[in-house]
């Protein structure tokens, strides 16, 4: 049974405020674990990616194999704006924004032809665009400094109203004792913890909203949604514009926030990095490719330094997943938990109900 | 006119490479409906057997041993992990090839190293082939040789042999072969195996021509997957037109205009995909997977 808009509503909040205070602790949390505040960072930018990537993988059913194309897309273009267009007064907003848009764009036209394609068909297709993309950002040396990728552009300001904000700030000095110190952390981080906090709710409405509806139908089953009336590649255009405009905001990010631009962020290694942090984290779960974004890149960098093979560990993980959590560990968990209580309801209704001698004590009177 | 025939000469090569891989590839998916994203993982093994046998006992026992290891690591692969999969949608199998992919070029990355590594100067790979103008390796002739008389056999295997015939029909009705005494499991244990020697064959004979990389399983894979598109996924006959045809592409756009080498052949496969995604020799009703 469906909660009531009011208990949605309560709920709503409850993961907005969760979601505030899980990522207002992370990075103090992450120091305690070896982490430091630029990787929390980075792993909160590399989050949106992977929330977009799974917003068409999740939620639409569709294995893109080619997200590369809008996360370096879009960080190509951060880049480039900022170079030659504003290398006076560099403006952060007009940046991403401008990089948004231009992977919204990229995603619009990839989608358009790649959304009537299935399966296998969709990820080569997708998989063709993104090498095509890789090629010519290779080869257009001039723009794009080929092989060596783009560094040194200038660092963004973020005007704020009267002010000029540099996010390369640390925060005030505070020492917390094993969790490091509050000026660990950058307004970089306040900024991207800000921005995945916003999609996060955002991507947590639309999926809860007629739209997110109608994609799982969809997804489930075609045919039955078609006849019902739904456009089904409109709908599913839809998903790919929005989850390419997500990566292309990511990837802007961390163009800016690390002050380059890798060719491999257009390669097609990149594309399966957000395959393996959203199977691992969870598919179909709104905060899996946060987890599973967050532990494959700790492990990246904690493993990476002391011993040379994290590869191959990366790869045994995600296989590990594939084979026995198919659900990820987000998905896994939920179920879990979701069986548990379901379990211990039915016992205490079953032991109510003896009690009571009646069939009276639903489960309604229960959940108070 | 000597460099264009250069060209189209090792774009005969190299398209014999694609379809030697994707030829393994398009079997695997047109009887076991399998999408197999760590085939390129069999090319790069017999690519890296053949070089250790090869530095040892020479070209010849290379030949043999990259095959029947691959056919061997194919099988155990299968039994252990492929097997579940055969049933799922092609994204659950693309997920989990994938990762094996992944391990094995990482495997063979801790055990050779992250270098390039060249094939021993063999007396062999020295000899030229000369037609007035046009000199031409010897070895890369025979290779091309080599990898037409490879499909020969494997196009007699599947269409000549019991096995061949158990596979096919295995594909139509699974339970009707069965039923009938046909064991489908052994037999799709060996087309699987056989998609993977081949494979690891060419790795083997290719390396002398390519150089060796963890990385180039994938290299291989990616363009072997346009080739198997833009042929036909499934299609015995689409694997070699397309490998042909993706082969000469690449290698006549190097001639003319070298930027564009690398995007004509993705190009080539999204247009095939939008306007037929069938591919040129497929058949229709493959396209919803």
């Amino acid at each position: 049974m469906n909660p009531s808009t009011g208990s949605g509503q309560a709920a709503g909040v409850r993961f907005a405020l969760l979601t505030a205070i899980g990522l207002a602790l992370f990075p103090f949390a992450f120091h305690a674990i070896d982490g430091y505040g630029g990787l929390a960072t980075q792993i909160l930018i590399m989050s949106i990616a992977s929330i977009g990537f799974n917003l068409l993988l999740g939620y639409t059913g569709l294995l893109s194999y080619g997200h590369a194309m809008f996360y370096g897309g879009g960080g190509y273009v951060a880049a480039l704006l900022l170079i030659r267009l504003m290398p006076q007064h560099p403006n952060l907003w007009l940046a991403v924004l401008g990089a948004t848009l231009a992977a919204t764009v990229l995603a619009l036209l990839v989608g358009a032809l790649a959304v009537r394609l299935y399966g296998i068909y969709f990820a080569l297709l997708t998989l063709a665009f993104a090498q095509m993309i890789f090629f010519v950002v290779e080869q257009s040396q001039d723009w794009t400094n080929g092989d060596d990728g783009l560094q040194n552009f200038p660092a963004a300001l973020l005007p704020l109203g009267p002010y000029s904000i540099d996010l390369g700030t640390p925060l005030p000095a505070l020492p917390l004792g094993a969790f490091g110190n509050l000026s660990d952390i950058k307004l970089w981080y306040v900024f991207a913890a800000l921005v995945l906090f916003g999609v996060m709710v955002g991507v947590r409405a639309l999926t809860r909203s007629q739209f997110g509806e109608v994609l799982t139908a969809i997804r489930e089953n075609e045919e039955r949604s078609a006849l019902i009336g739904f456009n089904a590649p409109a709908y599913r255009l839809a998903a790919f514009a929005i989850s390419g405009a997500l990566t292309g905001l990511a990837g802007a990010l961390r163009a800016l926030y690390d002050g380059s631009v890798p060719i491999d962020a257009v390669g097609i290694d990149r594309s399966g990095s957000f395959v393996i942090y959203t199977i691992v984290g969870g598919v179909q779960t709104l905060l899996g490719p946060v987890i599973g974004t967050g532990l494959i890149m700790y492990l990246e960098s904690v493993l990476s330094a002391r011993i040379d093979y994290w590869r191959l560990v990366e790869g045994v993980v995600f296989v590990a997943v594939v084979v026995f959590l198919p659900a990820g560990i987000v998905g896994t968990v939920t179920k879990t938990v979701q069986e548990r209580t379901q379990k211990s309801r039915a016992l205490l209704t079953e032991s109510l109900r003896a009690r009571s001698g009646g069939a009276q004590a639903g489960p309604e009177r229960l959940s108070k | 006119m000597v460099a264009l025939t250069q060209a189209l000469l090792n774009g005969l090569v190299l398209g014999l490479i694609y379809v030697a891989i994707a030829v393994g590839l398009t079997i695997v998916f047109g009887t076991l409906r399998l999408v197999n994203f760590a085939h390129g993982a069999f090319y790069a093994i017999g690519a890296y057997i053949g070089l250790v046998v090869a530095q040892q006992w020479g070209l010849g026992p290379a030949l043999v041993a990259a095959p029947v290891a691959v056919a061997l690591f194919a099988v155990v692969l299968d039994r252990i992990l492929l097997r579940p999969f055969y049933n799922k949608d092609a994204t659950s199998q693309i997920l989990v090839t994938f990762g094996i992919a992944l391990i094995v070029e990482e495997t063979l990355r801790l055990i050779f190293g992250s270098t390039t590594l060249q094939y021993p100067p063999l007396p062999a790979l020295a000899t030229s082939f000369a037609a007035g103008p046009i000199v031409y390796p010897a070895y890369r002739l025979l290779f091309a040789l080599g990898v037409i008389v490879m499909l020969v056999l494997v196009w007699l295997f599947m269409e000549k042999t019991d096995y061949g015939l158990i596979v096919r029909a295995g594909v139509r009705d699974r339970t009707m072969v069965q039923l009938l005494g046909g064991n489908v499991k052994a037999a799709s244990t060996i087309v699987f195996a056989l998609g993977a020697a081949i494979a690891g064959l060419a790795g083997a004979a290719a390396s002398p021509i390519y150089s060796i990389a963890p990385g180039t399983g994938f290299a291989f894979l990616v363009p072997s997957f346009v080739v198997v598109v833009v042929g036909g996924l499934g299609s015995f006959w689409g694997a070699v037109l397309g490998g042909l045809l993706i082969g000469e592409l690449q290698s006549i756009t190097t001639l003319v205009f070298p930027p564009a080498a690398n995007v004509v052949i993705y190009l080539c496969m999204a247009v095939v995909l939008l306007l037929r995604p069938q591919g040129l020799l497929g058949e229709s009703e493959v396209i919803r997977q």
